[in-house]
């Protein structure tokens, strides 16, 4: 048991954890230590399968939680639970303040505050870059069309691919196209940025452009959910990693703990498998 | 340990504050009711509304059915008419050599369903299943009852037996047997032919009815086939003069409506035989213009099979060094003709519904028996005119539905279109 | 080296009967030989036939009269054959003009019905597709026309008459129309005026939205723009842009338009019966979309209206444009049913023309010509339409 200090980023490094310990406690809130997502308690059944048994996590304002685990374990699930892509069965998700509920106006507003950004891009086929980023601004956030145009730019620009405006996303490349997924879910403003493993239909010389694009946002504040098989970028910028399994969370812990002294079997057998 | 964290607060402080939904399989009835009719205020407006107009169409339907209607028309039309038409009895054809044709057909049909149902798929809901077999039984039970004697039910329960029969020697038989299915099947068919038309294909030129609207359907879609396969090659081949052959024929005959091409069939093809040749029947007219008519259809829909053969299948079999001949026969044509199964049932029941035209030129299948019961002094003038057209649509309805839905099972089975 | 690799050419040349290039011409020279003869047997036969029937063998019988009446033409009796054929033709028109965009309509709404999450929605959805798709065209037309309208119009003398405007009778359904006092040159340009003003308040509604971000509702502020200039209008031509009522005059429906019972019986049956596929195209095109854009309009908090005005509809009316120009050509075609019922559409002029002793093989000609000209043309458009908002995709 070490002090926060061997936690690897300046924003968690700052924060005293619960536990003080790099093993740390899944409800307690990393980053600011104010909660942004909580979940508690949540299980999702898909007809007698259970996907979630009794999920506890917290994640607190402008940390970084990655989320690993072997296919099939829930990792997806867990987060396209908190945008309510998928309805929990049982439990709570309280996201900024606000519970999701079956209320369609809390949902509303819990998607406004969530970013998601998919595996498959899901980009609209049929609009320019720009407009696929400018949908949600304009028809959600009711914003005049220069203004969510100049802002889409400067997303654009942060992303490195302004040159792309115009373009449908058929002429884009898969990097290039999942980068405008990251504008795309950055235009809305949101407070939380969930990532549904976005590499992984990406050619491996795509892979470094998106990881690196997440890293900057990362490194801009903002608070991020992110399932993923890139340990490197786990190591890199996380402040925690959970490791699912069975629809579980098996273990919580900083980057450092999690790679060089995990705790618990599953995890061994499991980054022993992949490292 | 943040990993028993779950189960243990689960237990002491159950949280079911948050929305509890009925895919947990928890709920039972009223959570189904909730979920689909009564939501939000939007969809219990929607619930009411629906449920009045489709209560109002329901009762209107069955005081109909069972109270208003006037069904003698049908029975005593006399039922036979709708069945084989009024001219059937002058053919000679025993009812017994008749029922032995469709019995073989039944048995043939129950061959082919049993080996397109070898393949197992996904499992059907419960309503889905209600809806394969609610429909069509209450279709047949309907069209039975017009009937006076208790004969034609038990023949009809004897026609579904064999052809259940026919799908368990599908899955059954082994061996040399089994390799020579397509043969044998097509003797099958040949000897219902026989039987149905008393061996003397003459004799179709006195049927009527629903006898003769399957008869022409059938003949239709059998002799398109190779017409359809072969113009479907054409259309895909790399020969710049055969080509623009298959291109004109496919598309000038979908260009024109199917009556034009009957009328050409009743007015216009008796002179484009040689001086002096004998000139076929209005019906084996008809049936060489509906086959025609169908020919270019079909091409579209092998067409659309071939298409979905992966080019890599071709290519392999060059690799392995086979000629383009084989390549089509062993490799292309097979998954192509069994990718279009689903598409090519769905042809046959636009024929089936087209044959219906026939009436235009002054044959009496089932629309044109209308017109004959209608005209007997019994009959005439008396406002039966709903009820007839009624028990022709429920016959209609009873076929194509079922062959759709039948259609569309073997869509899923056989994956067309998920990969 | 040039020598050489002739040499190897040379040698490498195959007798006639196995080169490849060779035979691919040979037999395709063997089928075309085959197809041609037989063609010309055919035409040839006809010929002689004809000569021998002493008929004509041109198509000199488009200019002799044609001795019938086609209902709701004056003077029709006095056509020739050439005439009738573009009377029919036109009357065919009336039928596709009508009836393409009623069931495109009707089709759109009860394919969206069957993806409603209510129940009933649903259900009344699919009871109409399955009720309708599974019985022929033609009995529909019988039956909306012998059992449907035949049977509940009233006959003249007993006519309703609603709003004083309009009549039904078992002798056609009278509706307002167009002054036949006023210039239609008037009405036209009016009408021009009018949707000037529409367009232009469209885009003066979208600046709005594009500058405010405010709902821009330019359907609400089009209609109203319609209706205000129209009425100014008819204010300006001194009241000569009113529709003219319909009411009987003497033994027919005066005043106004008359549909006769036939149209009405087979544009109601084709559109109700084209609707069925259609809807049916709109669902499978609807639930063709991935999953993915779906999910990716949750995730930016559109509303499931804003989900199909923006994505699922522009996408889905891609996929279903070759379908749809299919089922526009069988209604097109199935309009040719209208001779079962007598309305006067081309099919029927034929069937009336060949009764009276002209070449029925040549009026076939011309038929069938009529209905290329009308399959083309709906083809070409569906094509145009196809080109233009297909998508770009890296290869």
């Amino acid at each position: 048991m070490t002090d926060e200090t061997s936690n690897p980023t300046p924003s968690t490094a700052s924060t005293p954890t619960s536990s003080g310990a790099v093993m740390s406690d899944a409800t307690v809130a990393g980053g600011t230590g104010e909660p942004m997502i909580t979940l508690t308690d949540v299980d999702k059944l898909f007809g007698d399968f259970q996907a979630l048994k009794g999920i506890n996590l917290v994640v607190g304002k402008q940390e970084v939680v990655v989320v690993i685990g072997p296919s099939g374990s829930g990792k997806s699930t867990l987060i396209r639970c908190v945008n309510h892509l998928e309805k929990h069965t049982s439990g709570t998700i309280i996201v900024d303040g606000t519970e999701l509920t079956a209320d369609i106006r809390n949902i509303q507003e819990c998607r406004r505050e969530c970013g998601m950004v998919f595996q498959s891009f899901n980009l609209f086929p049929h609009m320019t870059v720009l407009d696929n980023i400018t949908l949600g601004p304009r028809r959600v956030r009711k914003k005049p069309k220069a203004q969510a145009e100049a802002e889409a730019m400067e997303l654009l620009e942060m992303v490195k691919i302004p040159e792309q405006a115009r373009k449908l996303p058929g002429a884009l490349s898969g990097g290039q196209q999942q980068r405008v997924a990251i504008a795309r879910a950055l235009a809305m403003q949101p407070k939380v940025m969930l990532f549904d493993e976005p590499t992984s239909a990406l050619d491996p010389e795509m892979v470094k452009e998106v990881l690196d694009a997440m890293q900057s946002l990362a490194e801009s504040g903002m608070t991020m959910i992110v399932v993923t098989h890139e340990m490197g970028f786990a190591r890199a910028v996380a402040d925690r990693v959970a490791f699912m399994a069975d629809g579980e969370i098996v273990e919580v812990g900083t980057p450092e703990h999690f790679f060089t002294n995990p705790q618990e079997e599953r995890t061994k057998l499991f980054l022993s498998q992949i490292l | 340990m943040s990993d028993d964290f779950g189960a243990v607060s689960a237990q002491e402080e159950p949280l079911y504050g948050a929305p509890r939904l009925p895919e947990g399989g928890t709920g039972g009835v009223r959570a189904i009711l909730r979920d689909n009719l009564f939501k939000d205020l939007k969809n219990s407006i929607l619930t009411l509304l629906f449920g009045a107009v489709l209560a109002f169409i329901a009762l209107r339907t069955l005081r109909y059915l069972f109270v208003t209607a006037r069904w003698e028309i049908i029975y005593d039309g006399p039922l036979s008419f709708y069945m084989v038409g009024k001219d059937f009895g002058r053919t000679g054809i025993s009812y017994e050599m008749l029922w032995a044709g469709i019995y073989v057909a039944m048995f043939t049909g129950g061959i082919a369903a049993g080996l397109g149902n070898r393949s197992a798929g996904p499992a059907m809901s419960l309503s889905a299943r209600a809806a394969m077999i609610g429909g069509p039984l209450f279709g047949v039970v309907f069209i039975l009852s017009m009937t006076r004697t208790i004969t034609p039910t038990i023949l009809t329960v004897g026609a579904v037996g064999f052809l259940l029969l026919g799908s368990q020697a599908a899955r059954r038989v082994r061996g040399a047997l089994k390799r020579r299915l397509g043969l044998i099947m097509l003797a099958l068919v040949g000897l219902s032919f026989g039987f149905i038309t008393g061996f003397d294909p003459s004799n179709i030129d006195l049927f009527g009815g629903l006898l003769l609207t399957l008869v022409v359907a059938f003949a239709g879609i059998g002799l398109s086939f190779p017409i359809g396969v072969v113009m479907a090659l054409a259309r895909r081949s790399s020969f710049p003069l055969i080509r623009p052959i298959a291109v004109g024929y496919i598309e000038l005959i979908r260009g024109v409506p199917l009556i034009s091409l009957l009328f050409m069939g009743q007015f216009a093809i008796g002179f484009m035989f040689p001086p002096g040749a004998s000139i076929p029947g209005p019906i084996p007219r008809a049936i060489i213009m509906i086959t025609l008519f169908s020919g270019a259809y079909v091409a579209e829909v092998v067409r659309g099979g071939l298409q979905s053969v992966p080019s890599g299948q071709i290519e392999a079999g060059k690799a392995l060094g086979l000629s383009p001949l084989t390549i089509t026969r062993e490799i292309v044509l097979p998954q192509a003709l069994r990718n279009s199964i689903p598409a090519l049932i769905g042809q046959f029941i636009s024929l089936l519904k087209d044959v219906s035209l026939l009436v235009i030129i002054g044959l009496q299948e089932m629309l044109g028996i209308i017109d004959v019961v209608l005209a007997r002094r019994e009959f005439t003038n008396q406002g039966y005119t709903p009820e007839a057209y009624a028990f022709v649509g429920a016959v209609y309805w009873t076929l194509c539905f079922s062959m759709s839905r039948a259609a569309q099972r073997l869509e899923t089975r056989l994956g067309v279109g998920t990969r | 080296m040039a020598v050489a690799r002739t040499d190897l050419a040379r040698s490498a040349r195959p007798p006639w009967y196995r080169d490849v290039r060779v035979m691919r011409w040979v037999f395709q020279l063997v089928v075309v030989a085959v197809v041609v003869t037989v063609l010309w047997r055919l035409y040839s036969n006809a010929t002689s036939n004809l000569r021998a029937s002493g008929l004509p063998t041109g198509f000199d019988f488009l200019d002799r009269k044609s001795r019938f009446a086609i209902p709701g033409l004056q003077d029709s009796a006095s056509f020739t054959v050439r005439q009738a054929f573009i009377a029919g033709y036109l009357n065919t028109l009336r039928v596709i003009v009508v009836g393409i965009p009623l069931c495109t309509v009707l089709g759109i709404l009860i394919g969206i019905m069957r993806l409603s999450d209510n129940l009933l929605v649903r259900a009344a959805g699919t009871i109409y597709v399955e009720l309708f798709r599974n019985v022929p065209a033609l009995l529909w037309i019988f039956i909306t026309y012998l059992v449907i309208i035949l049977q509940n119009l009233p006959p003249l003398s007993d006519e309703v008459t609603p709003f004083g405007a309009f009549v039904i009778s078992n002798r056609g359904v009278g509706i307002p129309w167009l002054n036949p006092d006023a210039s239609v040159l008037t009405f036209i340009g009016f009408v021009g005026v009018a949707m000037v003003a529409v367009v232009g308040v469209s885009l003066w509604r979208r600046s709005v939205t594009d500058a405010t971000g405010r709902p821009s509702r330019s359907g609400l502020y089009g209609i109203a723009a319609f209706v205000v200039v129209l009425a100014i209008g008819n204010f300006v031509a001194g009241n000569s842009l009113a529709l003219d009522p319909a009411k009987v005059n003497g033994r027919q429906v005066g005043g106004g338009l008359n549909i006769f019972p036939p149209y009405l019986g087979l544009t109601i049956a084709l559109v109700l019966y084209t609707a069925s596929h259609v809807a049916e195209i709109v669902r499978g095109a609807i639930q063709a979309i991935e999953r993915g854009q779906t999910e990716a309009c949750q995730a930016i908090a559109l509303t499931t209206f804003q989900r199909y005005r923006y994505v699922i509809l522009p996408q889905a009316f891609r996929i279903m444009i070759p379908p749809l120009a299919s089922q526009f050509l069988n209604l097109t075609k199935n309009s040719s049913l209208g001779v079962a019922i007598s309305y006067v559409e081309i099919a029927s002029i034929f069937q009336r023309v060949s009764n009276n002793a002209t070449p029925a093989l040549q009026a076939l000609v011309v038929l069938m010509f009529f209905y290329l000209t009308l399959s083309l043309g709906i083809s070409l458009i569906a094509n145009l339409i196809n080109r233009r908002l297909s998508l770009e995709t890296r290869a």
